[in-house]
């Protein structure tokens, strides 16, 4: 596997940068496991290697927690319930059928007397793993943070309480003994390496960008087109995976073992052990993993009471446990972000970048319409929008203004499929599309937000990938697509710095960057100019009418900063309580009474219209 | 028969409501779902235990323990939850899950691992008669307690300015703390409260077992967590609804199940929670938040 992988990135060149930099930082583990195997086989004895071994069994169920927990931000409790499957799953499918006839006399006939190898039992149970972890979750898609969680917690009792009840297949809450001890340290470190490969590949697949987006925004994910479900689906079904396949390896390693073994113990260690180290990457479950092992092993060596130093120490039950938590307390409280904090290794990324900046035009696009017809929403008691039909075209920049309260964002999020209208339809090319927010995204409409929505924890390009992905099913040339609208807007230089320190102004220009990572047709914009400062208006400004005129794209934006507005736009639509009171050019509609009234008061309104100039300020 | 299965459903719903209600009180507040409440009431058991030893009369002792529970839970609040104030939720849970395996650790080493026995008066496992039935003594106390408690909790909330502060906290903290009211009085009343009736969860709990041991709260606690997601986190109503919900459907299913598949009853119960949660993923009653643009 090792070889493998490294023949593979290097005659090509065109492997995205992403995956090139997450393949060395996978073999750079990968050798320090295998490093530490072979020390334990050269210089230590069977204990040491035993513990060796065990740490790597214990290295792939924490990567498969990583995955999950990691990319989704939901912590999971019920990953020691999927390595209890694959244990016993292995020692049915493995067991002697001499012994097994001994020991489960009531096996259903389809499970008896298998006898399989290690490997084969292994293909098995993780085909196995596939179909358990599309079952088990399909029900966590729906459910947000904390619900999710607990939902994995019910998924640990039912795990458990199936384990135990199910007497004829594993003994129930007796032991269940007879498997066959074959994995030993190879093995486990073979296992281990190939899930440290994939765990730290899977952060860069569409699925990790997209889950890890979703944990960050769940709006901002939907906005670029991320269909969290999906995304969810994929990082548990890989988490389920790599659990069961420890599971696998932990029933031939201990030969005998009972439902209480992959119980809350189990999963408090495995959490501990992650949270330790660092949740969101691979780097954190490994140093994590590592670390803790030691700390168990130096404290059971305690657990027994006995003399130290001349102390009489007390026999103390679960101090590994106590140990475990108040390290878990500690890290949290002065490192929340684990010891090994967010950051991969990123070992290529830190010799500095070169991007090749292919500057290819960008692509126009074809004459579209987007059309809201008799559009309203209500709110409980209030009418936000009250049947509006408005129709925008490509190559042209619309400004929706109005007094606060009067709608606009509401409108705006129909129009972008975030919000279902109360009443009416809206469509794209005369097809009338269902609110979805990620679909409208796919489909050319894409958006920006009031309250900037960028991914903090995520890279500044990886910000724009995500979006880049979601029209640009090749990772090397969503790369290279986002690189050039993170030029366009002046980002490049922080590509590879995470969002959360992008200064405010930045994180605008981000947003906008990554709405035009998906290609749209039409760019919707909420208030994209509040809280900058006039210098950093007049250069979006300059950015956005740019942008229309070389893509000719549609751009509707919301704003409440009228000498933009004027400049701008082209078109203008006045709406207030929820209605659109005037539309037309910026000269009409400055001299609308209908908004002036809205704006000033309907005296103002009267004066203007009767004195004599009837100009605008 | 039937009547005494029903005041059983009844009571051990009740005193799921009381967790799961504790729970969803500083879930709405602040966000987290406290793993350690279980602990809480252990705790208040122990309590109980101890008051009972040093000769105190039984009223006196439960009204002991129950304080207890209270003000561990404000404890609890002051030295591991204050310190994260700002940390994300997963953090707050993370910690909570830690605080919880080291009560268990130091429950076990500091008390026992093995149950101990809790005298309870004789008369509270008693039972009255209506012509053919049979209704016990415990149950129906249960029952009652939990009914007044449900009635004093309703009150405070509605009538008192904490109680207002602590609604308006949970569909909007922010606006409530721009409105001048300390965040730590409302936060410090929210755990007061939940570990108020973890106490009584644990007094009606110990007074149908008559003994407490290290790991007493986890399994109902869990039970709790169950029923606050179903009836929607955070929602108060949705709490209790969930919290009888569970507790009925456990004694039925323990009434009704075949010997051959009663083993089960907990995977069933609990698939059907999920099944619940796939049609409804906020829950029965989903709780009022705010959203901004």
């Amino acid at each position: 596997m090792v070889a493998a992988a490294r023949t593979e990135s290097k005659p090509r060149g065109f492997m995205p940068a992403a995956f090139r930099n997450a393949t060395a930082d996978a073999l750079c583990m990968v050798a320090v496991l295998l490093l530490v195997a072979l020390a334990a086989f050269f210089f230590g004895g069977v204990a040491m290697q035993r513990v060796v071994t065990y740490a790597a069994i214990m290295l792939t169920a924490v990567l498969g927690l990583q995955i999950f927990s990691g990319n989704s931000g939901i912590v999971s409790f019920g990953q020691a319930a999927f390595v209890g499957l694959g244990a016993y799953a292995t020692g049915i499918l493995t067991m002697p059928a001499a012994l097994q006839r001994t020991a489960l006399r009531d096996l259903p006939q389809f499970l008896a007397g298998h006898e399989l190898s290690f490997f084969a039992a292994l293909a098995l149970v993780l085909a196995l793993a596939v179909f358990i972890g599309l079952l088990t979750g399909t029900p966590l898609m729906r459910l947000t943070g904390s619900s999710a969680s607990i939902a994995t917690l019910a998924m640990l009792i039912i795990v458990y309480t199936l384990l135990v009840a199910g007497r004829e297949i594993t003994r129930g809450s007796q032991p269940f003994y007879g498997v066959p001890r074959e994995v030993g340290l190879w093995t486990a470190a073979a296992v281990a390496s190939v899930a440290l490969i994939a765990a730290r590949l899977f952060r860069e697949t569409s699925f990790g960008l997209a889950s890890r987006a979703a944990a960050n925004d769940e709006r901002g994910a939907a906005a670029v087109g991320v269909d969290q479900r999906i995304a969810r689906l994929v990082a548990w079904v890989v988490g389920v995976i790599a659990a069961m396949a420890a599971g696998a390896m932990m029933a031939q390693f201990l030969g005998a073992f009972s439902p209480r073994d992959f119980y809350f113990d189990l999963g408090f260690t495995m959490l501990a052990m992650l949270i330790v180290g660092g949740m969101t990457s691979s780097l954190g479950a490994f140093a994590g993993v590592i670390v803790t092992i030691v700390v168990i092993e130096v404290v059971r060596r305690f657990e027994g009471g006995g003399e130290m130093l001349g102390l009489h120490l007390p026999v103390l039950f679960g101090l590994t446990q106590g140990v475990l938590a108040i390290a878990m307390i500690l890290v949290i409280w002065r490192r929340p972000t684990g010891l090994f904090g967010e950051r991969e290794l990123n070992l290529l990324r830190r010799s500095g970048r070169t991007p090749e900046m292919a500057s290819a035009p960008p692509r126009q696009v074809g004459a579209d319409r987007l059309v809201a017809d008799h559009l309203s929403r209500r709110y409980a008691g209030v009418v936000a929008v009250d049947d509006v039909s408005l129709s925008f075209e490509t190559d042209s920049i619309t400004g929706i203004i109005g007094p606060n309260g009067a709608g606009k964002t509401t409108l705006l999020n129909m129009l972008a499929g975030d919000v279902q209208p109360s009443a009416g339809t809206v469509s794209v090319g005369g097809v009338q599309r269902q609110a979805s927010a990620f679909r409208f995204a796919r489909s050319g409409i894409a958006r920006t937000f009031q309250n900037i929505r960028v991914f903090p924890s995520m890279t500044v390009l990886e910000n724009v990938v995500v979006a880049a992905r979601q029209v640009e099913p090749d990772l090397a040339h969503a790369e290279a697509a986002a690189m050039r609208e993170l030029f366009r807007m002046g980002l490049d230089k922080f590509a590879d710095q995470p969002a959360a320190r992008l200064a405010y102004g930045q994180r605008r220009r981000l947003e906008v960057a990554r709405a035009l990572a998906l290609k749209p047709r039409f760019l919707l914009l909420d208030e994209p100019a509040a809280g900058m400062n006039a210098v950093e208006t007049a250069e979006l400004v300059s950015i956005l009418s740019a942008v229309r005129a070389e893509r000719r794209i549609g751009v509707v934006l919301i704003e409440h900063d009228m000498r933009l507005v004027m400049n701008l736009c082209e078109r203008i639509v006045v709406i207030d309580h929820g209605r659109v009171i005037a539309d037309g050019t910026p000269a009409d509609v400055q001299n609308n009474p209908a908004v002036i009234a809205a704006y000033l008061g309907s005296r103002t309104a009267r004066a203007k219209a009767a004195s004599p100039e009837n100009q605008p300020a | 028969m039937i009547a005494q299965q029903i005041i059983n459903a009844v009571s051990l719903g009740g005193v799921y409501a009381l967790l799961a209600l504790g729970l969803a009180i500083v879930f709405s507040i602040v966000g987290l779902i406290n793993f350690a409440h279980g602990e809480l009431m252990t705790l208040s058991g122990y309590a109980l235990l101890a008051a009972l030893v040093f000769g105190l009369p039984f009223p006196l002792a439960v009204l002991v323990a129950v304080s207890c529970g209270a003000l561990a839970a404000v404890a609890m609040e002051r030295i591991a939850f204050r310190p994260m104030r700002g940390a994300s939720v997963t953090s707050l849970l993370l910690t909570s899950f830690a605080v919880s395996s080291l009560l268990k650790v130091v429950f076990q080493n500091g008390i026992s691992a093995r149950p101990q026995a809790v005298a309870m008066p004789g008369w509270m496992t008693g039972a009255f008669s209506f012509g053919d039935f049979t209704i016990g003594v415990g149950p129906s106390i249960s029952i009652v307690v939990s009914a007044l408690a449900l009635i004093a909790l309703e009150v405070f909330l509605r009538r008192s300015v904490t109680g207002t502060a602590m609604r308006a906290a949970a569909e909007d903290f922010n606006v409530v703390r721009l409105m001048g009211i300390p965040a730590s009085r409302i936060i410090a009343t929210a755990f007061l409260l939940s570990g108020l009736l973890a106490g009584l969860a644990a007094m009606l709990w110990v007074a149908q077992r008559a003994s407490v041991d290290p790991l007493m709260g986890f399994t109902p606690v869990l039970k709790a967590f169950i029923a606050a997601v179903v009836g929607g986190l955070g929602s108060l109503p949705g709490a209790v609804a969930g919290g009888f919900l569970l507790g009925i459907i456990e004694v039925l299913l323990q009434a009704t199940l075949p010997a051959a598949i009663a083993p089960y009853r907990d995977a069933i119960v609990l698939s059907g929670v999920i099944a619940v949660l796939l049609l409804r993923p906020q829950g029965l009653i989903p709780a009022v938040r705010v959203q901004r643009s």
